[in-house]
Parts: C-alpha cells; sequence; structure tokens
C-alpha cells in the first residue's frame, strides 16, 4: 500500500514530466538556435555570390528584413521619385532587381535571430550597359556601379528613421501586408525590439554621417569613401576637419582582375599597396565590424576577382584604325597605364596631373594613423595605408565600361578627355548606361529617357572639376579618333 | 567499511575536482591578470620608440580600452584624428604612436616613453605626412592635454563597463571570462588609478598650461617621486632634443643643468614617466642610452646658400661660439644669463636634489648628481633648425625671431603646427592651420617670458642672413 501510494502520484508525475519534457527541450533549443543564429544564405555560383553572398556586414549594420522591405512602400514620398507612376522600391536608387530575385544585387541576407539586410561588394561594384535604347540592360558583374545612387539611399534611411512613421505600430501594419504575417515570436521581436533598436541605430548612422549634406550630391555611381570611414569608424568629429578635406566623392571602380594589381598602389590616390587589406578595408565600407567580418566569404569573393576578366566590347571596332591608335597609346599613354609599365601603379603627383585634388585631400594623415589600429590584434591588421601627393595611374582593361573618366567621374568619355580640360564637357548627364560607341562612354547628353530623369553633373561643384590629365590633349583629331578605337579593345 | 570505502572515493574526487577547477581558474586568471610578455627591439631606435621604460605596471591603460577611448570621448579632444589630434605621431603601418610603449602584462597596456616626448616631426608642405625624427623634440605633442583627456575620461558618467564595453567588443572578440574580468576588474580599476593620477597632477590646474611641446618635467618628479611638499613653481619647459649625446659628455643635462651624468638623467626620467624601484627596466634604458648617444640630427631639408653659410660661419665664430660652439668650455654648462625667464630655474632646489640622490641610496642604479645650479646651460646648437621654438620655455617661435630684440618678438603665436618655415628658421606659427591644429602662446603669462638672449640682436640684417644661413648648417 504503502509502496503504492508512493509510485502513483510518482508515476503520474513522471509522465506529466516526460509529456512537458521533450516540447520544453525543444523548445529549448529552438530558442537558443534562433538567439544565437549567424546564418548567411550563400549561393553555389559565385556570381551569383558576389551579387547577393555576404560579407558580413549584415551582423551590426543590417537592417531587419521586413523593416527593409517595406521601407520604400511606407516612405514612398521620401523616394527620390522620378514620375507618378514610380514603384515604391529600391529601383529608384537605381539597385538593380533582377527577374525572380528577392533582394536587388548588392543586397545580401543574413539570419542574424531575424533575416537582416546588409551590403556587399555588388553595391557598388555591379553595373549595366545598354548598345542602343531599346536594348536589354546587361548586367556584369565587377564594374562601377554606374546607375546606383547610394547617397540617395543612405540619405533616404537617414530621412525615414527620424519620420514619425517609422513607429512600431505604423512599421507593423506595413509588415504584416507584406509578410502575410509574421509568426508570433517574430513578431514580438519586429515589435519590441527589432523595430526600436535599428530606428536608434540607424538615426546614429544618419548623425553620422549628416556631414553629407553639406556636399555637392554624389550621383549615380559615385561615393566619398574616406570621409564616412572617419565618422563611422573613428567618430572623428566631422565638423573640427579642415573643409578642404571634406569632399572625397570619386568614381566607383572597378574590380575585375586583381592579380596584376598586386602591389600596384590602389585607390584613387594609391593610399593601400596591399589587395588584401583594400578588400577589408572596402568590406568595413560596407558595413562589417573588425570583429563581424566574415572572412571565408571575403576571401571566396577576392579570389574569383583574381583572375576574373573584363568582357570584351561589344560593337564593331575598326581594327585598321584600333591598330594604328595602338602604336600612339603605345607613345602617349603605355608609360602609365600599360600591365607591366614602368609607372603603372605608382602615383603621379597632384602638381602634375593638375585633376581635381578634392578626393587627394579627403585621404588624411590623422586617418592614415587611425587606420594602423584596424583589425589591431589579428595578423591581418593594417600596416599598408599610406598618405600619398596625387593620383595613381591606373591599368585601363575593360575601360570601355569605366566612364566617365577621372577619379571623380567629371569627363564623360575618353574622347572627351583627349580634349583640353577647357574644351571637355562644362555639365553633362551620368546614370545613362547606353554605351556612346563614337566618344567611348556613355551617353551623356540626354537629360531623361522617358520618365527616368539622368543626373546632371556640374563641373564647376567643388571636387567635380574635370581639370588635369592634359595627355594626348594636342594631338591631332584622328589621333585620338585611333587611339579611342584602339581602347575599345582593352 | 564499503560505506567507508566510497564516502573516501567520494571526498577524493571532490578534492580532487576542486584542485582541477581551482587550477584551472588559477591559470586562465594568471593568463589574463598576471602573465607578463613583454616586447624587446634587437634595433635601437625601435627599442626607443616602442619599448617599454617600465611604467606599465603601475600607470599602463588597458589597451582596447585606450584604443577607443578617442573614439568613445571624441568631445573631449582639441580635434578630429583620436590621438593625432594631441600630437602623437603615427609612423605608417605601425599599431601604436611613436613613444607608446605596448606590453602584456595579463593583458594588453600601453604606457609612455621617452620618444613620445623626444621624437621631432616636420612637414615639407602642409600636405605631406610628416618626416618623423627620433631623438628630437616634440613640437607638437601636448602631454597635459594627453593626461587631462585620460582624466576627463574617467571623471565621465560614460567611463562605465556597460558603455564602454560595445565599443571594445566591436574592435575585439573578448572570451567570456576575459569579458567578466574587464567589467568587473579591469575597467572599474583603471577609471580609479586614472582619477588617483589626476588628484596627483591636481597642482598642473594652479599653474599656465603646457602647450604643444613643452612639459614641466621636474615638478612631477619632486612631487610624486621625491613626495615633496607642493609649491607653486612653474617648470614649463620646452621638449628637447636627445641626440649626439657622444657628443655632450661632461655637460650639464636638463635646461638648468640639475643633472651632470647622462646615465642618471636616463633612469631619472622613467621615475619621472612612472616607473618604480620595482620595474625600473635596467636593459631597456641601457639601450635608449646607446640610441641617443649615437643618434644624429638631421640634415637642413632645403637647399643651403654655401657662400653665405662661410660668412655665417665668421660670424658665430665672433659672437656665438663662446657659449654654443663645440670645444668651448661654456659650451654645454651653466650660465648666468638672468634675462631669460627665470621661473623653470625656481623649480629646482637644493633640498630635491638632495632627496633625489638620497631616493635609490643602495640600489644598483643609486642617483649621486643631481646638483641645484643658478643659471641655465648654454647648450650647443646641434640639429639647431628642429629644435624650434627657441630658448628654455620656448618662448621664441623662429631664429629669426631670436636674432630681433625682444621688443620685436612676436608676443602671441600658436605652437604646434608642425610645417616647417624655411624663410624664418623655426615651424610656421601663424595663420589658419597653426591656429587650428596648435596651441597658443602668449609670452605675458607667468614662464612664458621671450626676453633675453641679447646675443646676435646688435648684428645687421646681411649679417643675420648669413649667420642663420650657418646655422641651419648645425
Amino acid at each position: 500500500m504503502t509502496i503504492n501510494n508512493v509510485a502513483g502520484p510518482k508515476s503520474i508525475w513522471h509522465k506529466i514530466l516526460g509529456v512537458l519534457l521533450v516540447p520544453l527541450v525543444i523548445g529549448i533549443i529552438w530558442l537558443i538556435t534562433i538567439f544565437t543564429s549567424n546564418k548567411p544564405v550563400d549561393y553555389v555560383d559565385i556570381v551569383e555570390q558576389f551579387k547577393y553572398g555576404s560579407l558580413g556586414s549584415e551582423i551590426t549594420n543590417g537592417i531587419p528584413y521586413w523593416i527593409w522591405r517595406v521601407m520604400p512602400e511606407v516612405f514612398a514620398d521620401k523616394l527620390p521619385g522620378q514620375a507618378p507612376d514610380i514603384k515604391p522600391n529600391y529601383s529608384n536608387f537605381g539597385f538593380i532587381q533582377e527577374p525572380g530575385k528577392k533582394l536587388p544585387i548588392g543586397f545580401s541576407e543574413r539570419q542574424v535571430i531575424i533575416n537582416r539586410v546588409g551590403l556587399n561588394c555588388a553595391t557598388c561594384h555591379v553595373g549595366t550597359f545598354r548598345t542602343n535604347k531599346e536594348s536589354p540592360h546587361q548586367v556584369v558583374a565587377a564594374m562601377p556601379s554606374n546607375m546606383v545612387n547610394l547617397q540617395g539611399y543612405i540619405n533616404f534611411i537617414s530621412s525615414v528613421v527620424v519620420d514619425p512613421r517609422f513607429s512600431p505600430d505604423r512599421m507593423m501594419a506595413a509588415i504584416n501586408r507584406a509578410s502575410g504575417g509574421l509568426n508570433p515570436l517574430e513578431s514580438l521581436i519586429y515589435r519590441y525590439i527589432a523595430i526600436p533598436q535599428t530606428r536608434d541605430v540607424l538615426i546614429d548612422q544618419g548623425a553620422k554621417l549628416s556631414f553629407l549634406h553639406n556636399q555637392p550630391q554624389w550621383g549615380p555611381g559615385r561615393v566619398d569613401t574616406f570621409n564616412p570611414y572617419k565618422s563611422i569608424q573613428f567618430n572623428f568629429p566631422m565638423d573640427k576637419l579642415d573643409p578642404k578635406e571634406l569632399i572625397g566623392t570619386a568614381d566607383f571602380p572597378a574590380v575585375w582582375h586583381q592579380k596584376p594589381r598586386a602591389g600596384l598602389q590602389l585607390h584613387w590616390d594609391g593610399d593601400n599597396s596591399s589587395v588584401d587589406e583594400r578588400n577589408k578595408s572596402a568590406s568595413l565600407g560596407a558595413g562589417v565590424t573588425p570583429t563581424t567580418i566574415d572572412l571565408p566569404r571575403v576571401q571566396r569573393v577576392a579570389d574569383w576577382l583574381w583572375e576574373l576578366q573584363p568582357p570584351k566590347y561589344p560593337l564593331a571596332i575598326n581594327q585598321e584604325l584600333a591598330t594604328k591608335g595602338q602604336s600612339l597609346f603605345q607613345q602617349t599613354c603605355a608609360s602609365c597605364h600599360a600591365f607591366g609599365s614602368k609607372k603603372v601603379g605608382t602615383v603621379t603627383p597632384i602638381e602634375e596631373i593638375q585633376t581635381d585634388p578634392a578626393r587627394l585631400n579627403s585621404y588624411t594623415y590623422e586617418l592614415n594613423s587611425n587606420q594602423n589600429t584596424l583589425f589591431a590584434g589579428t595578423p591581418y591588421r593594417f600596416t599598408h595605408f599610406r598618405k600619398t601627393n596625387g593620383y595613381a595611374n591606373h591599368p585601363l582593361d575593360g575601360l570601355w565600361l569605366r566612364a566617365p573618366y577621372l577619379h571623380n567621374g567629371s569627363v564623360p568619355t575618353v574622347r572627351d578627355l583627349l580634349e583640353p580640360a577647357d574644351r571637355r564637357p562644362t555639365t553633362f548627364y551620368r546614370g545613362n548606361d547606353i554605351l556612346d560607341s563614337q566618344n567611348l562612354g556613355f551617353v551623356s547628353n540626354l537629360a531623361a529617357n522617358n520618365s527616368y530623369k539622368y543626373f546632371l553633373y556640374d563641373t564647376k561643384l567643388p571636387g567635380n572639376h574635370n581639370t588635369g590629365h592634359n595627355y594626348g590633349t594636342d594631338l591631332p583629331t584622328g589621333d585620338k579618333d585611333a587611339i579611342v578605337e584602339y581602347l575599345k579593345t582593352l | 567499511m564499503e560505506f567507508v570505502l566510497n564516502w573516501q572515493k567520494r571526498l577524493i574526487a571532490l578534492v580532487l575536482t576542486l584542485v582541477l577547477l581551482l587550477g584551472v581558474i588559477g591559470y586562465q586568471g594568471y593568463n589574463l591578470l598576471l602573465r607578463r610578455n613583454f616586447v624587446t627591439y634587437t634595433s635601437l631606435v625601435d627599442q626607443f620608440k616602442y619599448g617599454s621604460i617600465g611604467n606599465e605596471d603601475d600607470e599602463g591603460i588597458p589597451y582596447w580600452l585606450w584604443l577607443v577611448l578617442p573614439r568613445i570621448f571624441s568631445d573631449k579632444l582639441p580635434g578630429a584624428g583620436g590621438y593625432a589630434s594631441l600630437g602623437m605621431t603615427w609612423e605608417p603601418g605601425h599599431e601604436v604612436p611613436v613613444g607608446i610603449s605596448k606590453q602584456t602584462i595579463g593583458f594588453p597596456r600601453v604606457g609612455i616613453n621617452c620618444a613620445i616626448c623626444h621624437t621631432a616631426t616636420y612637414r615639407m608642405t602642409p600636405d605631406q605626412p610628416p618626416v618623423i625624427v627620433p631623438g628630437g623634440p616634440s613640437s607638437k605633442l601636448d602631454s597635459l592635454a594627453y593626461l587631462r583627456f585620460l582624466w576627463s575620461a574617467a571623471a565621465d558618467e560614460r567611463f562605465t563597463a556597460d558603455y564602454l564595453m560595445p565599443s571594445m567588443e566591436y574592435v575585439h572578440k573578448f572570451g567570456w571570462l576575459e569579458k567578466q574580468l574587464y567589467r568587473y576588474l579591469v575597467i572599474p580599476l583603471t577609471r580609479d588609478k586614472i582619477l588617483k593620477q589626476a588628484q596627483e597632477f591636481a597642482w598642473t590646474a594652479q599653474q599656465p598650461t603646457w602647450g604643444a611641446g613643452r612639459i614641466d618635467p621636474m615638478n612631477r618628479i619632486k612631487f610624486k617621486v621625491l613626495g615633496l611638499p607642493i609649491d607653486n613653481t612653474t617648470g614649463n619647459s620646452d621638449m628637447t632634443p636627445l641626440w649626439n649625446m657622444q657628443q655632450h659628455q661632461g655637460f650639464a643635462y636638463h635646461w638648468d643643468g640639475l643633472q651632470t651624468s647622462l646615465h642618471e638623467a636616463v633612469i631619472s626620467g622613467a621615475f619621472g614617466n612612472g616607473a618604480t624601484k620595482k620595474t625600473l627596466p635596467l636593459a631597456n634604458l641601457a639601450k635608449i642610452e646607446e640610441f641617443i648617444a649615437q643618434v644624429q640630427p638631421p640634415v637642413y631639408p632645403a637647399a643651403i646658400d654655401r657662400t653665405l653659410v662661410t660668412k655665417g660661419e665668421a660670424i658665430f665664430q665672433a659672437n656665438c661660439a663662446t657659449c654654443h660652439a663645440f670645444g668651448s668650455t661654456q659650451t654645454g654648462q651653466v650660465f648666468n644669463d638672468s634675462d631669460t625667464d627665470p621661473q623653470r630655474l625656481t623649480v629646482w632646489s637644493q633640498a630635491a636634489a638632495d632627496a633625489y640622490n638620497a631616493f635609490g641610496n643602495g640600489e644598483a642604479w643609486d642617483l649621486q648628481k643631481f646638483r641645484k645650479a643658478t643659471g641655465y646651460v648654454s647648450p650647443s646648437l646641434d640639429g639647431i633648425w628642429l629644435r624650434a621654438p627657441y630658448l628654455h620655455n620656448g618662448s621664441v617661435p623662429t631664429l629669426t625671431d631670436l636674432l630681433a630684440k625682444p621688443i620685436d618678438r612676436p608676443t602671441t603665436f600658436y605652437r604646434g603646427y608642425d610645417l616647417y618655415d624655411f624663410d624664418q628658421v623655426g615651424f610656421v606659427t601663424t595663420g589658419k592651420s597653426a591656429i587650428k591644429l596648435g596651441t597658443p602662446y602668449d609670452t605675458k603669462i607667468s614662464g612664458n617670458s621671450n626676453q633675453g638672449h641679447l646675443y646676435g640682436t646688435e648684428l645687421s640684417s646681411d649679417q643675420k642672413q648669413a649667420l642663420l644661413e650657418y646655422l641651419k648648417t648645425l
């Protein structure tokens, strides 16, 4: 009896416990899995990985997917609207939305508790071209993002987070509409953590980048790399900087075929001679931190870019003219611009090159000093940055996709670059991806395509000057045309 | 019997587990708090720039904390650029500025060394990075501003683990135990230590500020190392060059010649900057002595008119050589020219000298050569072009100004901008950038007088021109 009395309740408890324990353990494991999750979305195909894969930028600087997704709808009035029939999505900033893809090119996804969206290499290094108005946009990985208005995107985010509509109620309503309803746990996380936290983080980031409002607009295809760097990485008080260093706007570069670039002075001003370090530095720009950078994934992309060749010029080339141009190139340009030449990848002093000095001035000894501490405590701490006194002589592979020209993108075509500075266009339009087969570059004289307005670039604004690089400018017209023809073949 | 055995087995198991646990905790604790790993360099100049002078135990700041302080408290710095805004100089590619030693005592810490004040920089053009000259006097380090930055950060309500740790974790992955140690031990203790140091330096609030390139080194020794009572003297003076010491044998050291042994000057320099009797690294200090004996001042980096130099040399011989040329008996010795600002002389007393001479009694490094002198040393002029501003208190911006009558010398100017002024022979001390990057200097403030040293002021302007040209070659 006694034994039964004891055993009876005990076995009931055992049963109850047994019934509860299994889901309890599963539940706890499930929660632990979610709250310690760090799962990037990967792609088998390397081009897809480049366009959509993660560098680790989502971990600290990612925006929760559903917030990111509904922002253009909720704040459609803040988009750099082109026309009344505009769709509220990120294409308004020139980001490329490929059919059937969840995100535009240049955006990656990773689950850190919830799915977050971050930037990657492709944000600035995938562009498009068309051979004529009717032909489709052809996407080229590793070319400059000639359409992307990154400053517009940054400004959009900074402005929506201070808007009263960025509230849990308003945002959750939009998120539920777009997602068809989140699961209860996600709903809680979004309402009470993700939305308020994202708002705080982005307001802080917006404050750090508020100096950008004082710069001439970047327009599509350009970015100020090193001023945001000073502010984001080191919290430099930007209002205390010398105004002459505050405009560092420059063209996105092409990033293909890095192998022959090893050891060259990289970046427009040649401030770093290590491909690896430059890659990590660019990753910081995309939003990774020294502790969250996803090194294997950065390396996977780097390995691919190492050998990647630029695409061939897609239109007819006058071979005879190109051959003539080749020998002119050898005499006039090769010593600075041909792979293997003496001066390629070295810096031409500003006094000699005479191009706009703003970008050079934006990179300072004080910034360089602080960069020496990046990745401290690791074997890959930055040691290669240097303050230089001019702009680097870049190799010209795939030049046909790298318009507009000069570091600040102030000269629309190669043919214009071969004119003396006072005969180059003083204003032109950026953001059109139709090839200008005659002048080598993109069409730059159209203000709009239907409702899509191109960006008016004014060479009179600070940082935008189109002076300097006075090489080949006194050649006869026929010679200039021949050089242009040859450069199409690179 | 069986029960006893079981009990014994259990006890043994328990004890073993405890011992193992304590061992693991002890080992981890030792690793994270006590393990010493000091870097020494084979190259003398690297040892001078980055080696330890023995202050990391007592005054070292945890590296990860030090790294993020300028980012968190950027509002407390004079400008943008982190520690660079205080006049620290990074060699490209180096993790810490010249004059900062990074060593491990449990966790990585940084301390200052001789090179922080004794490394000169100059720029040829405003946009060029500085040329760095180890062993020269820093013209731009604002050492008191660095200390005040640390004091003010530690006194700030944001100086808590909650506020600091996220920034530290942005730059470094901490282990769990490491994180707890920083949170509960390292950060609070560092805060207390910095605040205690601020107390020890409270006397600096009562005297005129040092500004870029200046320091009051002897008062700190008096009050902190020797425990002498706080007095109201002002010892603000220029940072000095340490180069070419081999040729300075038999000279008196410090502006007022209070020490006659270079060896003792080096050792007392370590004490003055936070080393203790326990931590004094004699081998490292010997390397510093060796380095400063050998290192030569840099050659003037611009064109020199040789004909003018020959003319100037004769003028130098006639007017300056008695006090300033190598080989003259007066050179490097105390000289009673009472016209220059007397404040620095009042700092040091016979009592202070006696106290320092008694400080190391019985130690291998015993100090005996401190004394009280009654005038300023007339120094040799090696590398004089890079030793601007001039006079012991740095009150005269350029050599051109020093050859002007005191009434014609600038009364206010800015120190700390290291752009070289090849016309005036010195640094640029006026204009937008000098104001922005420098610290103001007012010759009317106590200890800052630019009077005295009238030698050469009566020369004709042609003669002065020639003399300047010759001085560039020294």
